[in-house]
């Protein structure tokens, strides 16, 4: 949109020397500045300025549209201002085009040549565009936004760690309150037993465990890999191969097993409790369930913490067997352990109190993760926007929590020497 | 007005696997005029609107938009046109990721090389056009009732000052009385921006009041005709349409209406004389 700018007067030119000067003089007008689209006056939007007997003229003429109206709006920046105090007739009889954004420009300049004092009349107003300019004209009284306040850098820093700390303690204080509310429909649910939903359970096992198990099954087993190549290879400079047997034993069963699973089922299914409860909830579908006289906790949230709790720790043993599994493959490959020999060093290595003490954190970890999912879900407000956010948010808390109760869990069976 | 058709379809099939939604069908929309399409469920209404649009292939036929046929444009064209277009989607189809001001502002900041100031003064009066308040602006689509979502669509599809405007069922959802603003809004800003308005709706009282033209769609093909036109027409589903008894009352509202602004006129007319 190549709008040049022409005027007239001697000053302007001087100090624009390069611009091409388009006089029109006129009787009344002395002083014109035009503007116009590629050079020709017929496309572009153009304005002239001058005064009048007794006042001060300002024409508008041609297409006042959305295409010219960024140089259009630089132009009326740079128009000459009209003397202090003169009437200011606004003509706007040769618009030949007008659309939202030139009415408004138009609009704008007549209510800032009224704020500075000068008493605007708008003339010559084509009845096709007088609607439109009327319309902007009653928008643009609307008072403009509330302006913010000023942001200071470092304030806003202290404001956001406030609050964000005040936020997490209020998760966590709403995360126990939803445990205990669970905990309580639990327990109803144990003096009313048929009240649980035995088919959403199973389904929800189906889900969790069973679909899990080729994902599950394919990463213990290359991580007892792993563990195997690389405990081999450091346990040959000592010629203690055999004990790499002893190294997995207790890592896998101990810790990698368990932890490895419950990382996964926080990724694959807390997630998934998430976007099932959340898109529930955005259908109001969680509303619904609560007009049918019907509880969402017993409904949505007990069946998945159930089928979590059964499910986890058979998860947790079979990702066991998968990993001593690995690890034996790659014992017998590279340091020539048979099976047999695997075996009799591994009954050797553990007994049957670090297996328990490995499995014995999975219904808790199935809690964990089953309440963040659920919780997460439930706070979804409105919009599927937010059922992303949350999804995000119950992957991220629930493998956090895990591992932190993974730490809990170690420094008590330190304590009690197990 | 004279001139071509702002919308011209010919031969329009629609199929959906073994399906056929629409066959053989035509239309021409005028420049200037407010079109409303209505249809049983199921008839095709929606989809119409989104090939048009572009959004939906058809089987066969041919759809010309200002002029241009849609289906032989390349990328740069296709934009062009779509700058010239504004699409009020059924729920609104804000991003809820924005604010009304910012999701005004897009299609702004994506076609014109304006200001950014210039950007958000045009955005402000285009939600104050659309009867908002002023605060709304800087309000996330979540916070906002039904009603003020259908608005904020509108001031986003007339962000372009567009030469044509598509509704889809724009007072749906709305009460008697937001859908009756809704649709003097329409008007209002049909009359003063000089739009062409396509409009698919189930409002009786939309077609009664702010439509010049009403396209039904039956068998597969679409007739288009003024409402007395569709009166007079034998076909079992549009006379049951129009004179069904939701169809009736919004008649009797339009003659009410009708009745007393004569009446109104009459009075001034005396007052003056």
């Amino acid at each position: 949109m190549g709008l040049t700018i022409r005027r007239c007067s001697a000053t302007f030119q001087a100090c624009r020397p390069n611009v091409p000067v388009d006089v029109r003089m006129r009787a009344a007008e002395p002083v014109a500045a035009t503007l116009a689209k590629d050079g020709t006056a017929k496309d572009g939007a153009r304005i002239e300025t001058g005064p009048v007997d007794g006042g001060w003229r300002i024409a508008a003429a041609g297409r006042w549209t959305l295409d010219a109206a960024g140089n259009a709006s630089d132009a009326l920046d740079r128009a000459p201002r009209p003397p202090g105090g003169a009437a200011v007739r606004l003509d706007l009889a040769r618009v030949e085009a007008l659309d939202t954004v030139g009415a408004y420009l138009l609009n704008r300049l007549a209510e800032r040549l009224g704020a500075d004092g000068h008493a605007v009349s708008v003339i010559g107003l084509r009845p096709e565009h007088a609607a439109l300019f009327e319309a902007v004209r009653d928008a643009g009284k609307a008072p403009p936004h509330p302006i913010e306040r000023e942001h200071h850098p470092i304030l806003d820093m202290v404001v956001r760690t406030g609050q964000t700390t005040v936020n997490a303690a209020k998760e966590i204080l709403d995360l126990v309150g939803f445990l205990g509310l669970v905990t309580v429909t639990f327990a109803r649910l144990i003096l009313r037993p048929s009240r649980l939903r035995l088919t959403s359970v199973l389904f929800h096992i189906e889900q969790t465990g069973l679909n899990a198990l080729p994902i599950l099954g394919l990463l213990s087993f290359l991580i007892g890999v792993v563990l195997a190549f690389q405990g081999a290879d450091q346990l040959k400079r000592f010629g203690a191969e055999l004990y790499v047997v002893n190294l997995l034993g207790i890592s896998v069963l101990r810790e990698i097993g368990i932890l490895m699973t419950a990382i996964i089922v926080a990724g694959r299914s807390g997630s998934a409790f998430t976007a099932q409860i959340g898109t529930m909830k955005v259908n109001q579908e969680v509303d619904a369930i609560g007009t049918m006289g019907l509880d969402p906790v017993e409904l949505l949230v007990v069946p998945r913490a159930l089928a979590l709790m059964i499910t986890l720790p058979l998860l947790a043993f079979y990702a066991d067997v998968m990993g001593l599994f690995g690890g034996a493959v790659m014992a017998y490959a590279t340091l020539d352990i048979t099976f047999g020999q695997f075996i009799r060093q591994l009954h050797s290595a553990v007994g049957i109190n670090t297996v328990i003490a490995g499995l014995i954190k999975a219904p808790v970890f199935a809690l964990v993760i089953a309440m963040v999912g659920c919780y997460e879900g439930l706070k979804v407000s409105g919009s599927a926007e937010s059922v992303g956010i949350m999804t995000t948010k119950a992957v991220v808390e629930g493998i956090f929590l895990v591992i932190v109760i993974d730490a809990v869990f170690s420094v008590l069976f330190s304590m009690l020497g197990v | 007005m004279a001139g071509s058709p702002v919308i011209r379809v010919r031969g329009l099939v629609t199929r959906f696997g073994p399906q056929t939604v629409h066959d053989g069908l035509d239309l021409d929309v005028e420049r200037g005029e407010v079109l409303g399409v209505v249809g049983g469920s199921g008839t095709g209404k929606s989809v119409l609107l989104k090939e048009i649009l572009g959004l939906i292939d058809p089987a066969a036929g041919r759809i010309e938009l200002l002029g241009h046929d849609t289906a032989d444009l390349d990328r740069a064209e296709r934009t062009a046109l779509q700058a010239r277009t504004g699409v009020l989607f059924q729920n609104g189809a804000l991003f809820s990721s924005m604010t009304v001001a910012e999701n005004v502002m897009l299609p702004l900041k994506e076609h014109t090389g304006l200001a950014p100031g210039l950007i958000a003064e045009v955005a402000r009066v285009k939600i104050a056009m659309a009867g908002l308040p002023p605060d709304a602006g800087t309000k996330h689509p979540a916070q906002l009732s039904g009603g003020m979502i259908k608005r904020a669509g509108l001031a986003r599809a007339l962000a372009l000052d567009p030469d044509i405007l598509f509704l889809d069922e724009p007072t749906a959802g709305l009460d008697p009385i937001g859908a009756a603003a809704f649709d003097t809004l329409i008007q209002g800003l049909q009359r003063s921006l000089g739009l062409t308005v396509f409009m698919v709706t189930h409002d009786l009282d939309s077609l009664t009041s702010i439509c010049d033209r009403i396209a039904v769609l039956v068998d597969k093909k679409i007739r288009v005709g003024t409402l007395a036109q569709h009166l007079a027409d034998p076909h079992p589903w549009i006379h049951d349409y129009f004179h069904g008894p939701r169809g009736r009352a919004a008649l009797d509202a339009k003659e009410r209406n009708q009745a007393r602004r004569h009446e109104e006129e009459d009075a001034r007319r005396l007052a003056k004389g």
